[in-house]
């Protein structure tokens, strides 16, 4: 597999059906370091469904995935637990990364503009504030891929700003990230768009050009 | 090529060299043990529920004299109608209120459990912190159940021992089975239905009083048979069967590791192999 060779993420050939629908019939992506890769497609295209198997917490019924480096995925419902704060979410995901400090956090945290809440429980947070903290968890060991699945529903305008300023700042250190977006207008924020359409992937640049390694 | 066929890292491993900060299993603990400790409305059914259903059952029971035999020794023992009632009561509200809490703390926390594990929380670290929380938690319930029921009735401290010992294991019974039907049963219509159905039947059966057939054989097959024994035996009959207290223990044990593996199935990823990749 050419294609692959010093990927990050390589996908092959990936089907999944739920039933008799069938969702993805030879999904195929390839993401190399510090790459910005958006997958669009239609509601019920299975973005949500691939990125899932990416991720590792879906099982495929065929096809191969291969990541390499620390992954970190972001799903699109916050997974939190109503009676822990903020700051106990982040040690109990610091001990699960085994991490040294919660330095990290405190530094997403502040780029985020998130630091007033860490002493709430997540039942009291609004949609955006759950949102950032499902980020973070994602986030907080400082993984080599990120899959991320819609992750600023909810977000205010000055929050999307920031997110895209955590965003250059992965990108700038090397870190691909996967996104699954739903707007159109950004498009020219990413390195390649992967059209998820009829169960397959089509890779294009924002420009509209094939990317050579990407697909 | 089939789906086993995939390889991934998990989310781990450390991010950075040095000592984690936050070591995994007093974590775990402590925040399951918080979890199980916020739910409000089992705090509500253990200061409320408890002394009312006591003085509640007493009432309709009475202080009647009343002969049955018990099963574990063959002896025929009269004894007041209202105390055997306050352990038949006691045992029966013990199923509800750990059975309900555990089950919805194991509920709420199954999907984050799984992304604790994605993220690097090991299976068995997790598992064990959760099982202690458990025990911790129907034992000071137990304890809390026994001692309301001093308010009704002053047995010796030997005896009271045997209802506290008979009491403990139906907590840890039911606290395992919220475990198992917190992660088996998809909706929580059902687990509530089958924790409340499912005491009331096992315990109501066990009490001759209510039902005066508590002395057939079948009735040994229930969860509450050895806990039941126990604590009549040991308070009525000075007799202290502690294989019946085993008895109890196992159906514990049993429906915990139902619980446990099921648990470990549903919350663990795909993880085959780890690619390290060069850094």
């Amino acid at each position: 597999m050419t294609a692959a060779a010093g990927a990050v993420l390589a996908a092959r050939d990936v089907h999944k059906a739920y039933g008799r629908r069938r969702v993805l019939t030879g999904a195929s992506l390839t993401a190399r370091p510090g790459q910005l890769v958006a997958v669009v497609g239609e509601n019920g295209a299975g973005k949500s469904t691939l990125l899932k198997i990416l991720a590792g917490t879906l099982a495929a019924d065929r096809g191969e995935v291969r990541v390499s480096g620390r992954l970190g995925y972001c799903p699109q419902d916050p997974v939190l637990t109503e009676n822990l704060t903020v700051d106990q979410h982040l040690r109990y995901f610091a001990a699960a990364y085994r991490l040294p400090s919660l330095k990290r956090a405190g530094e997403l945290a502040g780029m985020l503009g998130f630091g007033q809440y860490r002493q709430q429980a997540a039942a009291a947070l609004s949609g955006g504030t759950r949102q950032k903290l499902n980020l973070i968890l994602a986030l907080l060991h400082d993984p080599d891929l990120l899959l991320l699945d819609e992750p600023y529903q909810g977000f205010d305008w000055e929050t999307y700003l920031r997110f895209w300023d955590v965003v250059d700042d992965l990108r700038a250190r090397g870190k691909t990230i996967v996104i699954i977006t739903h707007l159109v207008f950004e498009a020219a924020r990413f390195d390649v768009l992967a059209d998820l359409a009829d169960g397959t992937i089509t890779c294009r640049t924002p420009s509209g050009e094939a990317p050579g390694v990407s697909n | 090529m089939s789906a086993t066929d995939l390889a991934r890292p998990a989310a781990g491993p450390p991010a950075a060299a040095g000592p984690a900060a936050y070591r995994q299993f007093p974590t775990a603990w402590r925040f399951a043990l918080r979890n199980q400790a916020r739910n409000r409305l089992a705090g509500l059914l253990l200061v409320a529920f408890v002394p009312v259903w006591y003085l509640l059952m007493l009432v309709i029971a009475g202080h009647r004299p009343l002969s049955f035999r018990l099963y574990a020794t063959g002896r025929v023992l009269t004894v007041d109608a209202g105390h055997l009632t306050l352990i038949s009561a006691g045992l029966n509200s013990l199923t509800i209120i750990v059975g309900f809490a555990v089950f919805a703390a194991i509920r709420k926390t199954l999907a984050f459990d799984q992304r604790l594990v994605f993220a690097g929380y090991r299976h068995a670290t997790l598992i064990a912190a959760k099982t202690l929380a458990i025990a911790m938690v129907a034992a000071v319930v137990a304890l809390y159940t026994a001692a309301v029921l001093l308010a009704f009735w002053r047995p010796g401290p030997a005896e009271w021992a045997a209802i506290l010992a008979g009491f403990a294991v139906m907590a840890l019974t039911y606290g395992a089975l919220g475990l198992l039907l917190g992660v088996l049963v998809r909706g929580d219509l059902e687990g509530f239905f089958l924790i409340i159905m499912g005491g009331l039947m096992d315990t109501f059966l066990q009490n001759p009083l209510g039902n005066p057939l508590a002395n057939k054989p079948v009735l040994a097959w229930f969860p509450s048979f050895g806990p039941m024994q126990f604590a009549v035996g040991g308070s009525f009959g000075h007799a202290y069967l502690w294989g019946h207290l085993a008895l109890g223990l196992a159906w514990a044990a049993a429906f915990a590791a139902g619980g446990l593996v099921i648990f470990r199935i549903r919350t663990r990823g795909l993880t085959r192999r780890r690619e390290p990749r060069d850094r």
